[in-house]
């Protein structure tokens, strides 16, 4: 039993060291009927590397996840994650952008930066997700990403079958993991704030 | 867990565990080389090269419409230049269109949108998807500027093949990057799955050791008694290895100890039997012969005339007389196996012995007859060949000789006027030579076998009780056994058990 205690507070502790570790940025919150609006800007993911990429003429995605969680606790309270796949148009000037199943035209990469990556008024869930946690200190997280590869673009990709030999369906999925994670990821959380009565 | 048990596991998963560390070191090794090989650079940077090539070809592609289009653009002009009677600028736009493959059509139109001449390709029957785009112009002739739109399409195969090389070559590079982590988590998950066989291995070197062990120190905790003086310890021997051979000798000996103890105990009782017959022989004689010629004195002088009182004096001769004479026989009994003398053991066949108890047998059945010879049927059957064995002849033949007269006097007991059998017999099997005397008498009730040999215990009423006793200490002496059981026939059948002297 002791034990068992020791294990939670020391993960507890682990969580507290996390949070307080995280960077936090100034990042506009507003409650609308009950549900945070949020805005901030994640720009700074496209350090150099990561603009030339985008105008390679290959497509690219950068993708956005803001989550709610309680201060203290890893517990995800609210999720909402979009994704944008960037696309330089060598064959008219100008970068194709999808999100979802609609695509729009940029004329220049800046707008496109300004688009995927600046963040204005999103929606973090609905107001169901904070009606029963008034009062309570939560922060939101977000991680921006450079080009993560999908589950289903990585099994595609790296060994579709795993063969037969016992070794290879575990093997896979790890590297799957790892050679698929985001080529560059930027992480910030907000400041802790109170979910309003 | 003993000792033991703890250095045979602590040695089998040394064993195994540097098994699974060197494993995991060279496998390491071999997975990175095996890697290097598969992901190098080279491949990586040929990848790229292609992925450049292809985005070149779209690059020549689109500069080729752009060319197109100046030069669709310029003919205009000259042919609006020339000012000719007739209008020729359809069939040029024709001629244009077969020049410029890929063009798809030529459209010239008025500032305002006003069409003034327009060529197109038929539409093709390929389902090949294309991307279509224009390429719009202005010319300016004499001040007069028609618009010119030259639509071109492209495979869109082209931009599909350039992403499909861009992310192969994407991967390949993110492959490239991580090949030290990607290989070690092939050899994490390699060693992982080996530790679990090993660990499956251990667990089942470990019960089957511990089957070996746990008989090995069930023999450590036997070997213990037997030396604290226990000697009724057995252990299983069920499987078939060394450690059974181990266990089935230790069990030997222990049975080896056990009759030796037996034997020593049977015969130290015996010894102090007989010192205890020598005195009571000595005590018992001495009075027997005052008491015998007293008797005999008080009849003779009486010299009354009271006849009531000489013939009480006759009977109490007579009977002191009869008792006298049954005490001198048992005294005869006693010091005869007093004076029992200890066997002399020199190399002999058992046949020798069958011979004399055959030519004893008459005076055996006379003396059993009292007087006249019994009538029973004593038969003997030797075997062929001799059956050497160590063996006092005398002491033995004696010792079967009570057995004999032992069955002729319970056949007879049982049937007075004749018919009974006793059969002796020599033998050998194994690594033993037996004589067997048996009878189709009364026999031995079965709760009597184990004392039958005990000194003075007997079930006949004349009998001393020392027959069987003698019996058994001639047979210890020499190093044999005997047991008493029921005959087929139903009677008793006593067996001698002696080594044989080939197998000592």
């Amino acid at each position: 039993m002791r034990g068992w205690l020791a294990a939670l507070l020391l993960l507890l502790s682990a969580v507290a060291y996390a949070q307080s570790h995280l960077p936090a940025r100034d990042m506009k919150i507003v409650w609308d009927r009950g549900a945070p609006k949020v805005s901030f800007s994640a720009k700074d993911l496209a350090d150099d590397r990561v603009r030339r990429e985008l105008s390679s003429g290959l497509r690219k995605r950068l993708q956005m996840n803001v989550s709610a969680h309680f201060k203290g606790s890893n517990y995800e309270l609210a999720h909402r994650a979009f994704g944008c796949d960037v696309t330089r148009d060598l064959w008219e000037d100008g970068y194709l952008v999808r999100i979802g199943t609609q695509s729009k035209r940029f004329r220049t990469l800046e707008d496109v930066l300004d688009h995927c990556l600046v963040v204005e008024g999103l929606f973090v869930a609905e107001p169901k997700n904070y009606e029963n946690n008034k009062g309570r200190d939560i922060y939101f997280f977000v991680r921006a990403e450079f080009n993560p590869i999908s589950k289903k673009q990585c099994r595609e990709l790296i060994r579709p079958t795993s063969g037969d030999e016992p070794i290879g369906p575990i093997t896979v999925n790890i590297v799957r993991r790892r050679i698929c994670q985001a080529e560059r990821t930027v992480e910030f959380r907000s400041e802790f704030l109170e979910v309003p009565e | 867990m003993n000792r033991f048990e703890r250095k045979i596991l602590f040695a089998i998963g040394l064993s195994v565990f540097l098994a699974l560390g060197g494993s995991i070191f060279l496998a390491q090794g071999a997975l990175r080389e095996v890697y290097a090989v598969g992901v190098n650079e080279r491949f990586g940077a040929e990848l790229v090269h292609g992925v450049e090539a292809l985005r070149g070809q779209l690059m020549a592609l689109r500069s080729s419409t752009e060319q197109a289009a100046d030069a669709v653009q310029w003919a205009i002009e000259a042919e609006l230049a020339r000012k000719r009677a007739e209008n020729r600028l359809p069939s040029l736009l024709d001629e244009l269109l077969q020049r410029y493959p890929f063009v798809r059509g030529i459209r010239v139109t008025e500032l305002d949108g006003t069409p003034i001449a327009e060529v197109s390709r038929p539409p093709t029957t390929d389902t090949e998807p294309m991307r279509e785009t224009s390429r719009d112009r202005a010319a300016t002739v004499s001040g007069r500027t028609v618009r010119i739109a030259v639509s071109v399409e492209v495979p869109e195969v082209y931009f599909e093949r350039l992403q499909q090389a861009g992310e192969a070559a994407d991967v390949y590079s993110r492959l490239q990057r991580q090949s030290a982590s990607v290989s070690d988590v092939y050899v994490w998950v390699f060693g992982t799955l080996v530790f679990l066989v090993i660990l499956v291995a251990f667990l089942i070197g470990a019960i089957v050791s511990r089957r070996v062990t746990k008989r090995v120190t069930a023999l450590a905790e036997a070997s213990r008694k037997v030396g604290a003086g226990d000697l009724t310890v057995s252990l299983p021997t069920s499987a078939t290895d060394e450690i059974t051979e181990l266990t089935q000798a230790f069990n030997d000996m222990v049975r080896d100890l056990r009759d030796s103890r037996t034997r020593i105990e049977y015969l130290q009782r015996i010894s102090a039997w007989q010192d205890f017959a020598r005195r009571l022989a000595h005590e018992i004689k001495n009075p027997l012969t005052p008491i015998q010629l007293a008797a005999q004195e008080m009849d003779e002088t009486y010299e009354g005339g009271d006849e009531a009182y000489r013939r009480k004096l006759e009977h109490a001769r007579a009977i002191i007389e009869e008792e006298v004479a049954t005490l001198r026989r048992l005294v005869s009994e006693f010091s005869a196996f007093a004076k029992l003398p200890e066997a002399d053991l020199a190399p002999a066949d058992l046949g020798e012995v069958l011979h004399a108890i055959e030519s004893s047998v008459p005076a055996i059945l006379e003396d059993v007859g009292g007087g006249s010879p019994a009538p029973v049927e004593v038969r003997t059957a030797a075997a062929t060949e001799p059956i050497r064995v160590r063996m006092d002849p005398m002491m033995l033949k004696r010792a079967v000789d009570n057995l004999v007269r032992n069955a002729v006097q319970a056949v007879h007991g049982a049937a007075p006027s004749g018919g009974g059998h006793v059969l002796v017999r020599a033998y050998k099997a194994g690594s033993f030579g037996f004589i067997e005397v048996r009878d189709d008498g009364p026999g031995i009730p079965e709760e009597s076998w184990v004392r039958a040999f005990d000194p003075y215990y007997t079930t006949k009423a004349e009998g001393t009780g020392l027959g069987l006793a003698i019996v058994k200490k001639v047979v210890l002496e020499h190093g044999g056994e005997v047991r008493v059981d029921r005959a087929p026939e139903g009677g008793a059948r006593f067996t001698i058990k002696l080594p044989l002297l080939e197998s000592r």
